[in-house]
């Protein structure tokens, strides 16, 4: 072990953590639990709210749906609600601990009332400890104008304060300062490693199956760790308990097609949904069509298509399991007419079996085991040659999470879990058919990880509530181990019934590194574990926050500000070997970093007009000092990273016109990124005597920034009439980028020639842009 | 090794990015456009290219560093002294004299007038200073050159007019060292580009027979040189990063990297080349 940890100390304290609540103010009470539920699907509605206002009390349904309401005695009024939904209020004679779940109707037109988040009311907001975390459904996505009209979760959060893009149009997620590697996402509680298609300009999770998307952006619970920054916890829908129903899409580039129901009524239902890109029919026609063209150059073929799988079954009354299936591949093939064939595919494999048990109303247990997998594998052939080159990560987790409310003060959370994962680094095969070239390699590790957490929230009183915590966690690979304590705490205390004051400090320790040097998301990315001269990354957090209510609970008005600091950041020497390389551990760098800003967010979830406007004043800097035989990065100094922003600015408007039409619209305007340009050039002639080229030099990292970007994007929902064919449809119209503004993608330095002469006569800086105006139209139905 | 895997990497970049391109409509020219760019210029630095070889007269070129964006016409100092030292007390003040080599296609700023005696593992050192106080320095040891074991052709099972050959080229590596190669065959003359190009090292084949290939690109007729250089990890980081240098010009997805020189107090390349050299007419 690295790290010496109290080990003793540490459980004693997870023991005390278990106990506290026993020693909490005892009062006669009995629990009302059970799960809140769509009445039309029986999806379970995390976030929902089940309160009795006469009692001035309430909880909120958690991220599986289930609440438990500690109440005296009685007879009671309760009353449940959630955007998007009516709410109900039911009048139960509570004489005894029991169970009751609840069902709520939809809003009788899916979008008569517009909704921004599903997160539960605003006030519910104000009052949770909980700080930095969005919440969005795919009903809410579903409604803003999107890239090529292809609805994408992860780029909705990043209209939200405190998240940057990695670039125009892409879905990879930049938290806090903290860059692309440091997200957990997890697809039903198992890992998914790569969650993007196509260079991050599409992520993996097609909204048809995705219920919500939790964001996690600080004041981390306890039960969620291994990464730095953030963690994104996407719930896949459950299916129709009642009826088989078929619902999907046609798009400008995708088709989605979902099948759902009961596979016995009431019992278990079952949620299949595929989707699948169509570039590669286009330019199969193309390149047919050119077949005879000598000097054509083909298209490559390319697609991706990803399909989800789920089903859920009650063994009984207080038993249920869920079984959940990803399987998403990119596939890119280039077949030339000479010998030369490339073929290039990529993805993720995720599976979880989930069993979710009721202990008591005040006892409750969910564990899953999952298995996930992501993989590339390039396979080149050039006449007699051929090439292999692959690579892979594969882990086996296991975990249990325990949620305890002994009184309507406490609520206790502890488990643990266990990953063992395979680094498949990177495997090569060459070979000639003659066998006269046969080079084979395999570079891969082995590494278990392990946590053990608890945490309690505590409400002291009726202003003041409290969430500690600590996660122990472990790490080892071969003969090198690592550990580490993650204390976790947060605390909201309200001023007025108006106002709350909120604050929260995390701990993060990361054990798996991303190897790229690319800074962006590329499917030969690869994962690595830590090791003997690659110690884990470390960052904290501190956080704190006011909101208010406003316009008599209309609007709900946040500023936190944040302060991150981390250690043993990676970075990558220049010129480092990453593939299939037995000494991976020699290219790396180490540095730290350290990010602050102001979020200030403004939101309206109720109403004709609904949306939010949010506001980012961040900074996020890294420091690699000079080490390895290197001069560091940017020699030693500090510099900003590519996703550093100084200004962020999102603004969101759903407005519903009438019934059946909505109009809705996102602007966006951030900093220019920084980025490196050279700053002056040699000429170099080679030894061959070829031409002369012009060879940049790069000054400092990141030393120029781009033109600011800003883009305005519309878009129309119109929900058509039930007809012979369809219970539901939509037409979706969108307007990316509507003033076609060309915003900077990235900028180079080219020569200018002479026409005539083809000499070189100058040099000019260029600038690219990706996406200019881009409409587009997709059609939804569902029967 | 290393080379051949960037290259698949940035061919399915290079192919996958214009489908990004098409997806966005980017073939419209408008696009791209010219902008204004202002970046701090920093000083000269001076740049030297010279490879040495046994029984020939030093060539090297020493030019300056520019603003990426100033006038194409390279900026040559002529108030540079280099000077080349060696064993056997070989110690030489070059010639500033520049003119054109028309074997290797060079140009070169400064010439020695004395063949070079250099034997495998020799050292030899280089200084060149200006009237600026500007310094560079090198030191160079010559690789003992790898032979190749054999250099052959295989035509495809094309009809007779249409066939066309491979050339393979084997030799053994050595054991126990770092190597690095650099495989190349030029068509008719050294002073062209040549048709097949690359670089390796030995991290995949140590101690083992090295095959290298090309694919069916020669026809019947062509007469062909094929160079096997063997050369030491600094000149194989220097060709490296150059090129990544080049590479991340242009490219979103590459990351700037500076250039790893072989020289000391400026930019630029000092080694001496250890070659094995031979011809090959595809009949």
């Amino acid at each position: 072990m690295r790290v010496v940890v109290p080990f003793i100390q540490s459980i004693l304290f997870l023991l005390i953590l278990c106990t506290l609540p026993q020693l909490a103010l005892a009062q006669a009470t009995v629990t009302l639990s059970g799960y809140v539920r769509d009445a039309t699907d029986q999806g379970v509605l995390p976030g929902a709210s089940v309160a009795v206002p006469a009692l001035n009390t309430g909880v909120t349904a958690d991220e599986k749906g289930f609440y438990s309401l500690p109440l005296p005695v009685g007879r009671h009024e309760v009353v449940i609600s959630f955007i998007g939904y009516e709410t109900v209020a039911r009048e139960i004679n509570v004489n005894r601990t029991q169970r009751i779940s609840f069902v709520l109707p939809q809003i009788a037109n899916e979008l008569g009332e517009v909704i921004v988040e599903g997160s539960g009311t605003l006030e519910q907001k104000l009052q949770t400890t909980q700080m930095s975390v969005e919440r969005l459904t795919t009903r809410e996505a579903k409604l803003l104008p999107a890239l090529f009209g292809e609805v994408d979760l992860l780029k909705t959060l990043q209209l939200k304060p405190g998240v940057q893009n990695g670039g125009e149009g892409t879905s990879g997620l930049f938290v806090r300062g903290g860059s692309s590697d440091q997200n957990l996402y997890l697809l039903d509680e198992a890992v998914v490693y790569n969650p993007s298609h196509l260079f991050g300009l599409f992520s993996v999770f097609n909204p048809d199956a995705v219920q919500s998307v939790d964001l996690y952006k600080g004041g981390f619970p306890a039960q969620f760790g291994g990464r730095l920054s953030s963690v994104v916890d996407v719930k896949l829908r459950e299916g129709n308990t009642k009826k088989l129903g078929v619902s999907g899409g046609l798009g400008l580039i995708s088709s989605r097609l979902t099948v759902e129901g009961p596979i016995v009524k009431d019992k278990g239902s079952f949620i299949l949904s595929g989707r699948r890109t169509y570039f590669d029919v286009f330019t199969r026609q193309i390149n047919k069509m050119n077949i005879d063209d000598p000097e054509y150059n083909p298209i490559p073929n390319y697609y991706f298509a990803d399909y989800n799988a789920k089903a859920n079954y009650k063994l009984g009354d207080k038993d249920q399991i869920f079984l959940t299936g990803y399987y998403g591949r990119d596939v890119f093939g280039f077949n030339s007419a000479s010998s030369f064939n490339f073929d290039f595919t990529w993805g993720n494999t995720v599976g979880a079996l989930r069993w979710n048990h009721v202990f008591s109303p005040k006892l409750f247990v969910n564990t899953t085991a999952s298995f996930t997998r992501y993989e590339y594998d390039v396979t080149n052939k050039i006449d007699q040659f051929s090439f292999n080159l692959a690579s892979d990560i594969r882990d086996i987790a296991l975990r249990t999470d325990f949620e305890y409310q002994p009184n309507e003060r406490h609520t206790l959370k502890f488990g643990a879990t266990a990953t063992d994962h395979i680094f498949g680094v990177g495997r090569l095969q060459a070979g000639s058919e003659d066998g006269r070239l046969d080079i084979g390699s395999d570079v891969s590790y082995r590494g278990q990880e392990a946590a053990l957490y608890a945490s309690d929230n505590f409400k002291p009183t009726d202003k003041l509530q409290l969430e500690y915590g600590l996660r122990l966690t472990g790490f080892q690979s071969g003969s090198d181990g690592y550990a580490g304590l993650e204390p976790r705490a947060a605390a909201r205390y309200s001023l007025t019934p108006n106002t709350s004051l909120k604050a929260s400090y995390a701990l993060m320790y990361q054990y798996v590194h991303l190897v790229t040097n690319s800074g962006a998301s590329l499917p030969t990315d690869i994962w690595y574990p830590s090791r003997k001269s690659v110690k884990p990354q470390r960052s904290q957090q501190v956080a704190t926050g006011v909101s208010f209510l406003l316009g008599g609970g209309q609007f709900l008005l946040t500023n936190e500000v944040y302060y991150k600091w981390a250690q043993n950041q990676i970075d990558f020497k220049d010129g480092a070997q990453l593939f299939v390389n037995s000494d991976l551990d020699e290219e790396f760098l180490f540095g730290k970093g350290w990010s602050y800003g102001n979020e200030l967010y403004l939101e309206k979830k109720t109403g004709r007009t609904t949306g939010w406007v949010g506001y980012t004043l961040a900074w996020s800097q890294r420091k690699f000092a000079p080490q390895r035989g290197t001069t560091g990065i940017n020699n030693g100094d500090d510099f900003y990273p590519t996703y550093d922003r100084r200004h962020n600015l999102t603004v969101v408007v759903l407005h519903r016109l009438n019934e059946r039409l909505n109009l809705t619209g996102s602007f966006v305007y951030s900093s220019g990124a920084p980025t490196t340009l050279p700053q002056g050039r040699f000429v170099f002639q080679e030894v061959y005597g070829a031409e002369a080229v012009a060879v940049p030099i790069y000054p400092d990292r990141n030393s120029y920034r781009l033109a600011p970007y800003h883009r305005l994007d519309l878009g129309l929902v119109w929900n058509m009439k039930p007809n012979r064919w369809f219970d539901e449809s939509d037409l979706t119209f969108s307007v990316y980028n509507s003033y076609n503004r060309r915003n900077p993608y990235f900028v180079y330095f080219d020569q200018v020639e002479d026409p005539d002469t083809e000499q070189v006569t100058g040099y000019r800086a260029r600038q690219v842009s990706l996406f200019p105006i881009i409409p587009s139209v997709t059609y939804n139905f569902k029967f | 090794m290393g080379l051949y895997l960037k290259n698949i990497l940035a061919f399915s970049t290079q192919r996958l990015l214009p489908l990004v391109l098409l997806v966005g409509l980017a073939s419209c020219d408008n696009l791209q456009q010219d902008i204004d760019v202002v970046i701090p210029n920093g000083p000269a630095q001076l740049v030297i290219e010279c490879y040495l070889e046994p029984n020939q007269r030093a060539q090297l070129t020493v030019s300056e560093t520019a603003p990426y964006l100033s006038s194409p016409i390279p900026v040559v100092p002529e108030d540079v002294t280099v000077v080349i030292a060696g064993p056997n007390r070989q110690r030489e003040t070059l010639l500033y004299d520049p003119g054109f080599n028309f074997v290797t296609g060079k140009v070169y700023t400064h010439r020695g007038r004395n063949r070079l005696l250099i034997q495998p593992g020799d050292v030899f050192t280089l200084e060149a200073k200006d009237k600026k106080g500007r310094v560079v320095t090198g030191t160079a040891k010559m690789p003992t050159p790898v032979p190749l074991d054999t250099v052959e052709f295989n035509f495809n099972d094309r009809p007779a007019q249409l066939r066309e050959a491979i050339v393979l080229a084997r030799f053994r590596d050595p054991l126990g060292t770092l190597d690095f190669y650099r495989f190349q065959i030029h068509r008719d003359s050294i002073s062209q580009e040549p048709e097949v190009d690359y670089t390796l090292e030995d991290r995949l084949n140590e101690g083992k027979e090295v095959t290298l290939g090309t694919s069916y690109i020669f026809d019947p007729g062509d007469s062909l040189i094929v160079s096997l250089y063997h050369f030491d990890e600094p000149y194989y980081r220097f060709l490296q990063s150059t090129q990544n240098a080049r590479n991340a010009n242009g490219n979103p997805f590459g990351q700037p990297a500076a250039v790893q020189s072989t020289v000391q107090g400026g930019i630029g390349v000092f080694t001496i080349l250890s070659y094995e050299r031979r011809s090959l007419v595809i009949p």
